[in-house]
């Protein structure tokens, strides 16, 4: 009685050998909750890319490397994926980053975002492997154009495998930004011409490609690699109960009353899995944060909107979810499903863990 | 950090003073230098002489620890008035003449604007003269043929550089906004130029070699001259006037507006009162009749191909190449180690109407330069702004 991830296997793959083809030199980043698949699904996906490579001109690297989010998230993806395994997270010298299994070292590119860490770093591990993160107009991690400048030699012990930029959501282009940070690295006169870029458009990428043809550049792709093609993914629900009710009858944790006549579903999804949780959707419209603080302040009056829709229809949630099921309120008139039918849920894959992904 | 053999190691910082030199102690300095840009000279000053100008130098202490100071580095200042304001812009026109290799410029850029403000500027202009792109020019001739390269940017550059890059970085660090290549001031220097470079490997080259790195049609055209019996001599103040009529002559027919002869005649008493040869007029005649004249200007190593005129009449005689090949040998006489052909537009798109002009520059085999640009930094916030958009009504 799950909640279940089904995706359809010759769509999927198509999509992805399709961003692939169109992406020389791809990055596919696996992090947090896998995107919904599992960190070890994707890493076995990102081997099967890196093994259907195309021969297209820039292709040679795409997919050697595959990116996680944390030093801890490295386990789960070492043994499935023979490439290089950059981490997201900038290198500090405490923590999981000093923990890496001694057998996998070789493999792994950290990310360093201050000159103190570099120094910290290569003192530890000599040959390291490493990208420089300049910090952009994000102001999360990385190095300013001056730091970059300063660290002098250091950028020839170890090896640099380039300069990572960590860029905002598109608001406008990124190129004039790109194009600053690329200048400071041609400053920095580092012994590397990569570039690993992330939440760029392929127009994007064709015009930098083609103004710094003298650069390689590494497209870090997460979302619109693994959730690209949202017709080939169904997130589905079982039906585990059914309760008529009528007008004032009690039920639930919260012995709250009916408000009127109809059925009462118990469904598989709760919080567990992540449902009835709100992830930022970045949606910054009054309306979307209307609907935010509606679902969030459930309890409040009357029943909600839940992610749950039945015949196409979204329902409501007639109490708050629970670990691992949700009850929702059905009104008389509508169809009644039987106990195992299947109904659809809407989620956010980021933020949802599934019983079961079932590729078919 | 327990690590302090790779820390960065603070360099001691020389602090520099700005102030006003004479026109001699500004002329002095450039002497010293192996070139400079002929707008950093203080007889460009004299040319441009509807504005205000003032030499500026930079002093450090004295290297060997004494009391006394050395010039370090000069500018030319234009100051420009706003409309109706008496504030001004302040214009470096390819300059200042400083240590741009350096890894600090505030120390050069700080007093310099501190100077300025004091001067009623409500900003700056200046165009470092520094390169940040090259491209051979095979690439650029194969760049105009392939229909998917439509300008310089879309092509690999021969270099990079790494100074280049390091002065824009600090610029944009320093809060100085790069100022767009199209439109803008009317007096704007190009970004993009052509350089016929007549050293290799560091030492000059010959005529042989020069030649041979030239596209066949510029080495045939340069031998019809010649045998057509075209001569290219070097003029005087005398030839102005003949060399004005042509100029207006080539104006009317490749639609640009000239300057007048006067604009001419100061120019050439201004830089020749500076060096003998600073600036030199040349003419090209077959049988008589004027086909080509040029002027160049030399400022130690650089020369430049600053003004051109041609015959409509005649051209089969191929005067332009020939006036151009004459003014390479006497750079190459001078000791010069660039040829500079000034101007191109970034376009390599073979419908541009721009485009002939840097084919004919690239069959000199020289190679194409982008230079870091002209950058603006706001004084005054409030009046840089309305300055700006008042530029950009104009268009």
């Amino acid at each position: 009685m799950s909640l279940d991830l089904t995706v359809d296997g010759d769509r999927w793959r198509e999509h992805l050998r399709a961003v692939a083809d169109r992406t020389p030199g791809l990055v596919p980043v696996v992090k947090g909750n896998g995107y919904g698949f599992g960190l070890g699904r994707l890493a076995r996906r990102a081997q099967w890319l890196a093994d259907h490579r195309s021969d297209a001109p820039g292709s040679e690297k795409t997919a050697d490397t595959l990116a996680v989010g944390t030093y801890e998230e490295l386990p789960e993806v070492a043994s499935r994926f023979d490439g290089s395994l950059l981490v997201l997270t900038p290198w500090r010298p405490f923590g999981a980053a000093l923990e890496v299994d001694p057998a996998i070292a070789s493999r792994v590119v950290h990310t360093v975002s201050r000159p103190e860490d570099l120094a910290a770093l290569l003192e530890r591990q000599p040959d390291a492997r490493y990208v420089l993160e300049l910090v952009t107009s994000m102001l999360r991690h990385g190095m300013t154009g001056r730091q970059l400048r300063e660290l002098g030699g250091l950028t020839s012990r170890g090896t640099l495998e380039g300069v990572a930029l960590h860029l905002p959501l598109a608001q406008g282009s990124h190129l004039a930004q790109v194009q600053r940070l690329a200048t400071d690295m041609v400053s920095a006169g580092l012994p590397s011409r990569t570039l690993w870029v992330s939440h760029l458009t392929s127009d994007e990428l064709d015009r930098l490609r083609s103004s710094y043809g003298d650069f390689e550049i590494r497209p870090r792709i997460g979302t619109d690699l693994w959730l690209g093609a949202r017709d080939a993914l169904r997130v589905t629900s079982t039906v585990l109960d059914v309760h008529p009710v009528e007008r004032g009858d009690v039920f639930g944790y919260r012995s709250r009353t009916a408000p009127k006549a109809g059925h009462l579903l118990v469904v598989s999804g709760g919080t567990a899995h992540g449902i009835g949780l709100e992830a930022p959707t970045g949606d910054q419209s009054l309306k979307a944060r209307a609907a935010t603080l509606a679902r969030g302040g459930l309890d409040a009056v009357g029943f909600v909107r839940s992610p749950f829709s039945i015949d196409g229809k979204q329902r409501l949630f007639a109490e708050p979810p629970h670990m691992q099921a949700s009850m929702l309120f059905l009104p008389a008139g509508a169809r009644v499903p039987e106990v195992g039918d299947r109904i659809d849920v809407r989620v956010r894959y980021t933020a949802t863990w599934f019983d079961r992904v079932e590729v078919v | 950090m327990s690590h302090p053999s790779s820390a960065p190691v603070a360099v001691p910082v020389t602090p520099l003073a700005v102030r006003v030199v004479s026109a001699e102690e500004h002329l002095d300095f450039l002497r010293s230098r192996s070139s400079a840009s002929f707008l950093q000279t203080p007889a460009w000053g004299a040319v441009k002489s509807e504005w205000r100008h003032e030499s500026l130098g930079w002093f450090a202490p004295a290297a060997d620890g004494g009391t006394g100071e050395q010039m370090v580095g000069a500018a030319l200042v234009l100051y420009r008035q706003l409309p109706k304001v008496k504030r001004y812009l302040a214009y470096l026109p390819e300059g200042p003449v400083i240590d741009w290799g350096d890894q600090d410029l505030a120390r050069w850029l700080t007093p310099l604007t501190a100077h300025l403000k004091r001067s009623g500027a409500f900003g700056v202009r200046m165009g470092p003269p520094v390169v940040t792109r090259r491209w051979s020019a095979a690439s650029v001739k194969e760049g105009i043929a392939d229909a998917a390269v439509r300008r310089l940017d879309d092509l690999v550059p021969l270099e990079r550089s790494q100074e280049g890059a390091r002065v824009v970085s600090q610029l944009h660090e320093l809060g100085w906004v790069p100022q767009a290549v199209e439109g803008g001031f009317a007096a704007g220097q190009p970004q993009y130029n052509f350089h016929l470079p007549l050293v290799a490997d560091g030492r000059p080259r010959t005529e042989e070699e020069v030649l041979k790195g030239m596209n066949q049609l510029w080495r045939r055209n340069i031998k019809k001259a010649d045998k057509a019996g075209v001569e290219v001599v070097r003029g005087t103040a005398a030839d102005l006037e003949a060399f004005h009529a042509l100029y207006a002559h080539t104006a009317e027919r490749d639609h640009f507006t000239p300057r007048p002869l006067s604009y001419f005649r100061t120019m050439v008493e201004a830089l020749s009162a500076e060096e003998p040869d600073r600036i030199v007029l040349h003419l090209a005649r077959h049988e008589g009749d004027l086909v080509a004249a040029t002027i160049s200007i030399r400022v130690g190593t650089h020369v430049w191909y600053s003004y051109g005129a041609s015959s409509t009449e005649k051209r089969d005689v191929r005067g332009s190449n020939a006036i151009q090949w004459a003014m390479i040998r006497d750079a190459l006489a001078a000791g010069a180690e660039v040829y500079d052909m000034r101007g191109i537009t970034d376009t390599l798109d073979s419908e541009d109407p721009h485009v002939g002009l840097i084919q004919f520059k690239v069959g000199t085999g020289g190679e194409a330069v982008e230079y870091a640009g002209e950058w603006d930094l706001p004084i005054n916030k409030a009046i840089y702004k309305a300055f700006d958009l008042y530029m950009k009504r104009r268009g």
